[in-house]
């Protein structure tokens, strides 16, 4: 699991849906999830909360722009590449920690990713989790 | 409502403890008392049916006293209307089945609910038998079935199911939520697997050396950081594979296995036989309709 604390920022309910915003040492996380501010009491601007998201669901975008519906898009610089016969572990340096990504060894191939390389790690909006 | 406060000195393994308890129940509810061995929890059973007397305590069960130490009421355990298994299967082993739900009528009571327990627990094709005939799991039944002959005002469930193998288990639970809420019944159990209190209970109390430590929605207490994940189980881990750079983890949740992802790091902390929390969004499940 990644973890990242941050502080919650704005959040937008409709329904039992919310949209939070959490901010990570002025990095911006967005999470949809499916409490609203009466079923989760810490769903409240200003409160400090944990931003979950598995390893397996970091993108890996080569360079920083990107055109994508992501999102959750930070720069980050490759600091490991263990490479395994079918998947590869990613650790990234985004600034207030490290990160880490599996993702495909072909894909590391065809991207051709090095360490030291400046990269955007992507996650969807939805597989955000929030804990207290 | 059913209040129950008591206390009571007990002697424990190691040495003296008071158990000093007070806690409402809603009627209808399963609430389950969850905590060590030696905690309390069999006394606190005890109390409630009458074959162990309180130094001190009230026990009030839909608007009747069944015990009030200060008005020295007492009612004796015949009079209490409580329904009690235990992990012992406790049958009259010379009675078949059908012979012992009818030995547990009251007197004048209508035979009716016999064949009644008989239908909901399924025992049609085992009334006939003696206990020895039955395997562990169909005596449980029938032990149910019995310790709702008359109706209980509460149903006391001791470990009911802790001999049992996870699948007659899992199928015991069933018929145990079937009767509960056919019959609206305001159920107490005494479990210590973490799976089966999230599964059974609407309420967990947990019981530390006499006293409630905590008590709420099992999914909250058991718990320990409130993930917003909506697709949540507890369960056992049975094994942890490496594969390439990740590790698989299988966990046994009631009678399924589900295999997880996870790493290095989080692996460190987790062995075979841990109990965990599995959480994923609920945006990530497709239904698959069969």
């Amino acid at each position: 699991m990644n973890i990242l604390k941050g502080k919650i920022t704005a959040v937008k309910t409709n329904g039992n849906l919310s949209l939070v915003e959490i901010d990570v040492d002025n990095i911006s996380f967005k999470t949809i999830v499916v409490e609203t501010p009466d079923t989760a009491s810490y769903l409240t601007k200003g409160n400090i909360v944990k931003v979950i998201f598995k390893e397996t669901e970091v993108i890996i975008g080569k360079g920083v722009e990107h055109a994508v519906s992501m999102q959750n898009k930070i720069v980050g610089k490759i600091l490991t590449i263990e490479n395994g016969e079918l998947l590869s572990k990613l650790t990234i340096d985004i600034g207030v920690g490290n990160i880490v990504s599996i993702i495909t060894t072909n894909a590391v191939q065809e991207l051709r990713l090095q360490v030291d390389e400046k990269i955007t790690a992507m996650i969807k909006t939805n597989e955000i989790m929030l804990s207290e | 409502m059913i209040h129950i406060a008591v206390q009571k000195k007990l002697t424990a393994v190691e040495g003296e403890m008071l158990l000093d308890v007070d806690f409402t129940l809603e009627e209808g509810k399963l609430t389950t008392l969850y905590g060590e061995s030696g905690a309390g929890k069999t006394s606190i059973f005890r109390i409630i049916s009458g074959l162990l007397k309180a130094d001190k305590g009230l026990i009030t069960i839909k608007q009747k006293t069944w015990l009030d130490t200060e008005q020295k009421i007492y009612l004796k355990p015949q009079q209490r209307k409580v329904g009690l298994v235990f992990q012992e299967y406790a049958l009259f082993p010379n009675m078949t089945v059908k012979e012992n739900l009818f030995f547990a009528l009251e007197k004048g009571q209508d035979k009716k609910i016999v064949d009644e327990l008989i239908a909901i627990i399924e025992l049609g094709n085992l009334q006939n038998r003696k206990p020895q005939h039955l395997s562990g799991g169909q005596k449980q039944r029938v032990a149910l079935a019995r310790a709702m002959v008359r109706k209980p005002d509460i149903l006391l469930l001791d470990e009911p199911l802790s001999a049992l193998d996870p699948k007659m288990r899992a199928k015991l639970q069933d018929y145990i939520l079937e009767v509960h809420r056919q019959f609206k019944l305001t159920t107490l159990l005494i479990s210590h697997d973490i799976g089966e209190v999230v599964k059974m209970s609407d309420c967990v109390m947990i019981i530390e050396n006499g006293m409630i430590t905590k008590q709420g929605n099992p999914i909250d207490i058991f718990t320990n950081q409130r993930v917003s994940g909506k697709f949540q189980f507890s369960g056992e881990i049975v094994q942890i594979q490496k594969e390439d750079v990740i590790y698989i983890v299988t966990i046994i949740i009631d009678a399924n296995f589900v295999k997880v992802i996870a790493q290095e790091d989080e692996i460190k902390d987790l062995n075979i036989g841990d109990k965990v929390i599995v959480a994923s969004k609920a945006f990530n499940p497709i239904l698959y309709k069969i």
